[in-house]
């Protein structure tokens, strides 16, 4: 392609020109590019790396702290089960002694009141029985009066005067 | 006055009886012994005494004879003379009292002695046995 500057097509047909560069510009750019690059270097990358290290150290903490927390948590989960156990074991051990405890006392209740029952139930047959003793004494007493009493009138009514003798004579030969 | 025992005037009554003190005459001693020691109260309980000593002495017997029915001569008769052998005293003086409540038979009491055959207490005796 032909260029509108025959004289500068020369020029670049060689060398540098071969790349059409304008040298010109391209150290302009390159001077710029150093200044950008000190102004970048001597004010901005400082604080951006210190502010990168500041959260690189940060972040390291955190993943420490992360790490020794999930440690932490681990060992408290390990004690909390443990602990979990020991509560269980000693509940366990608890609701054990409980029951056996209930149970001696059920069982001496049920003695004690087994006992009480058999007493009761002594008395009662004592109490029976004297009170049967005591009314078989009331109708024997009774009924040698009924019998007493009835032979004395049938005696009264039967034994006359010659009878009488008879019996008198025989309770004198008794007399002694 | 000294004191002397109910006893002792007893023993003396006897004695006197048994020297042929009058028994009036001895009632009027006894009276009055009796009324100065103040003891016009005991003039039974001495008899008893007295009676009690002479039976004890051999001498006399006062017998209460009770039966349903009056006894005749010969049942009376019998019976001083049993008495007079139980008792073992040379007389007996018979004091008979008809009692119906005894129903049957005879109840002799003397100043030591009873004998009760009546028909009442061999009743009671049953009924006490049953």
């Amino acid at each position: 392609m032909a260029l509108p500057y025959p004289q500068i097509a020369s020029d670049q047909a060689s060398g540098i020109g071969a790349f059409n560069i304008n040298l010109r510009a391209f150290l302009f750019q390159l001077l710029t590019f150093v200044i950008v690059l000190y102004i970048f270097k001597r004010w901005i990358l400082p604080p951006l790396t210190k502010t990168l290290e500041a959260r690189r150290k940060t972040v390291e903490e955190s993943l420490a702290n992360a790490a020794k927390t999930k440690d932490e948590l681990e060992k408290a989960e390990a004690r909390v089960k443990q602990m979990i156990a020991e509560g269980r074991a000693s509940a366990d051990d608890v609701i054990k002694g409980a029951q056996d405890e209930a149970k001696n006392l059920v069982a001496k209740a049920e003695t004690a009141a087994s006992a009480q029952a058999e007493r009761v139930l002594n008395d009662a047959k004592d109490q029976i029985s004297q009170e049967h003793n005591k009314l078989r004494e009331e109708l024997k007493g009774e009924l040698a009066s009924l019998v007493v009493l009835t032979t004395e009138k049938v005696l009264k009514t039967k034994l006359n005067a010659k009878e009488d003798a008879k019996l008198v004579e025989k309770s004198i030969e008794e007399i002694n | 006055m000294a004191a002397f025992s109910r006893r002792s005037l007893a023993n003396y009554a006897v004695e006197q009886l048994l020297a042929n003190q009058s028994p009036a005459q001895l009632s009027k001693y006894l009276a009055a012994a009796l009324i100065a020691s103040k003891r016009q109260d005991q003039a039974d309980l001495l008899l008893a005494d007295i009676n009690q000593e002479l039976e004890s002495r051999g001498r006399l017997a006062n017998a209460t004879v009770t039966s349903a029915t009056k006894l005749s001569a010969e049942l009376r008769k019998s019976l001083s003379s049993q008495v007079k052998k139980a008792a073992k005293v040379d007389q007996v003086s018979l004091n008979e009292q008809i009692d119906p409540s005894v129903i049957g038979g005879i109840r002799i009491e003397t100043a030591n002695h009873t004998w009760d055959k009546t028909v009442a207490r061999k009743l009671s005796e049953i009924k006490g046995g049953i």
